[in-house]
């Protein structure tokens, strides 16, 4: 342990070392890291204001979305009630036709079982006519007994 | 020092001394003023290479320099200081590197230390701090290269017989540097309570002996430590050097190994802690100086 000029060596060393440090190190690191300190908090905004861009767009298209189902069950509702009206409809008209038919085809067996009636009216009174000639075996006037035999035609 | 320069080689065994080994290890390369040549020159050590009229390194007064210290710590400072300097020139804007992201932790842990110690205003204690710290460790690490390798290495290099690796271990080094930190702390202490205030602190005259003894145990503190790191080192390889040599068996070498491996490892710690140490005192210090009474 010799204490010697060497002292003022190691002295001049450090105090340019010091120097070095205090001009030109610590300054460019302090800056470097501010630097990327004010990079980094103005990313996280950055960050914060997208989460907060996202969320917003993610309730509108939620927003979006009910209004569409809400929406598309109105038209289903509507396109229920509206399907329900023309089966209704279609019912009524059908049985409405129904009738008509009915009714027609019902006036056309009175009109055809009339005629029947009267083609037999007919055919009978000359039936009987005929069977009253052959029984009576003389001649008969046509004339006075016609007025009996129509009475009893009636009678049928 | 050792009376004999020349050594038989017939018989080293006996002739070559642990205090001589020791004393080998533990002598700077000096260059200084020689009083019996009246002329400044190297000191010397190998009689064959200077003349007998030279003076050793115990006979140079106060002026003289310890060449291995003064190189080993400015090229440390050089290297350690530039890595830093070349990381800052190649720093890009966005994502650092891994150089950056290494050097910015190592700013950040310094910076750290000083804003949370230290609750004053100044410039110059971020720089003050970062530099200690830095040279310190830089100086402590070179404890951790062999010492055979580094004596050898360096006076094969030198030219010269004498070269210790470790700054640290000079006391002239550890003292230069506490010097600044009693500057800046007297500087402090005058700059916040004025030249009366600092007067005042010696009105017991007991205090001058603790303003001094402080800076010059933060001086001693690091000195000490590494060393006796260094000298446990030497001891180590006394130790098996002697067996090496009493038994010629090589297989001394492996427990010589092993001791100088876990001693090392325990040692990365103090050196290390020392530079730490050093570091936080001296922001304590100035701290101190700041602070309002």
């Amino acid at each position: 342990m010799n204490v010697n000029a060497t002292f003022f060596a190691e002295l001049l060393a450090f105090s340019i070392f010091i120097f070095i440090t205090y001009r030109y190190l610590w300054p460019s690191f302090s800056s470097i890291l501010d630097a990327r300190q004010e990079e980094i908090s103005k990313g996280l905004e950055a960050a914060s204001q997208s989460q907060r861009k996202l969320e917003e767009a993610e309730d509108q298209s939620k927003k979006m979305i009910e209004d569409a189902k809400s929406e598309a069950s109105t038209l289903i509702n509507q396109a229920g009630t509206r399907g329900d009206q023309i089966v209704e409809e279609a019912k009524t008209q059908a049985s409405e036709e129904q009738q008509k038919i009915k009714t027609a085809a019902e006036a056309d067996i009175e009109q055809n079982v009339s005629k029947a009636k009267e083609n037999l009216k007919q055919e009978v009174s000359a039936l009987v006519i005929a069977g009253a000639a052959k029984i009576l075996e003389k001649e008969v006037d046509e004339k006075s007994n016609k007025e009996i035999i129509d009475e009893l035609i009636k009678e049928l | 020092m050792a009376e004999k320069d020349v050594i038989d080689p017939s018989n080293v065994s006996d002739l070559t001394p642990t205090s001589d080994y020791i004393s080998h290890h533990l002598t700077n390369l000096t260059y200084g003023w020689c009083d019996k040549t009246e002329s400044w020159g190297f000191a010397y050590h190998q009689q064959s290479l200077f003349p007998e009229s030279s003076c050793k390194v115990s006979e140079m007064g106060f002026w003289a320099f310890h060449i291995d210290t003064i190189f080993m710590s400015s090229i440390l400072g050089v290297i350690f200081f530039g890595f830093f300097g070349l990381v800052i020139r190649a720093a890009k804007k966005g994502v650092p590197g891994k150089l950056q992201n290494f050097a910015e932790f190592v700013f950040e842990f310094i910076s750290n230390a000083v804003s949370s110690n230290f609750h004053g205003s100044s410039k110059i204690i971020g720089p003050l701090a970062f530099t200690s710290c830095i040279w310190i460790l830089a100086w402590n690490l070179m404890d951790l290269l062999p010492v055979e390798l580094t004596n050898f290495a360096g006076a094969a290099g030198s030219g010269f017989d004498y070269f210790k690796v470790l700054p640290t271990a000079d006391v002239n080094a550890p003292l230069a540097l506490a010097l600044v930190v009693m500057f800046f702390v007297t500087y402090y202490t005058i700059a916040n309570h004025g030249i009366l205030g600092f007067l005042k602190e010696f009105i017991n005259p007991i205090e001058l002996v603790g303003y001094f003894s402080k800076h010059v145990a933060l001086a001693l503190r690091l000195y000490g430590n590494l060393f006796a790191g260094e000298m446990i080192f030497i001891l180590i390889g006394i130790m098996f050097g002697q067996f090496l040599m009493s038994f010629g068996q090589t297989l001394w070498f492996f427990p010589g190994l092993i001791m100088n491996l876990a001693w090392a490892l325990f040692h990365i710690l103090i050196i290390a802690l020392q530079a730490y140490i050093f570091m936080m005192l001296t922001i304590a210090y100035i701290n101190l100086a700041c602070a309002k009474h």
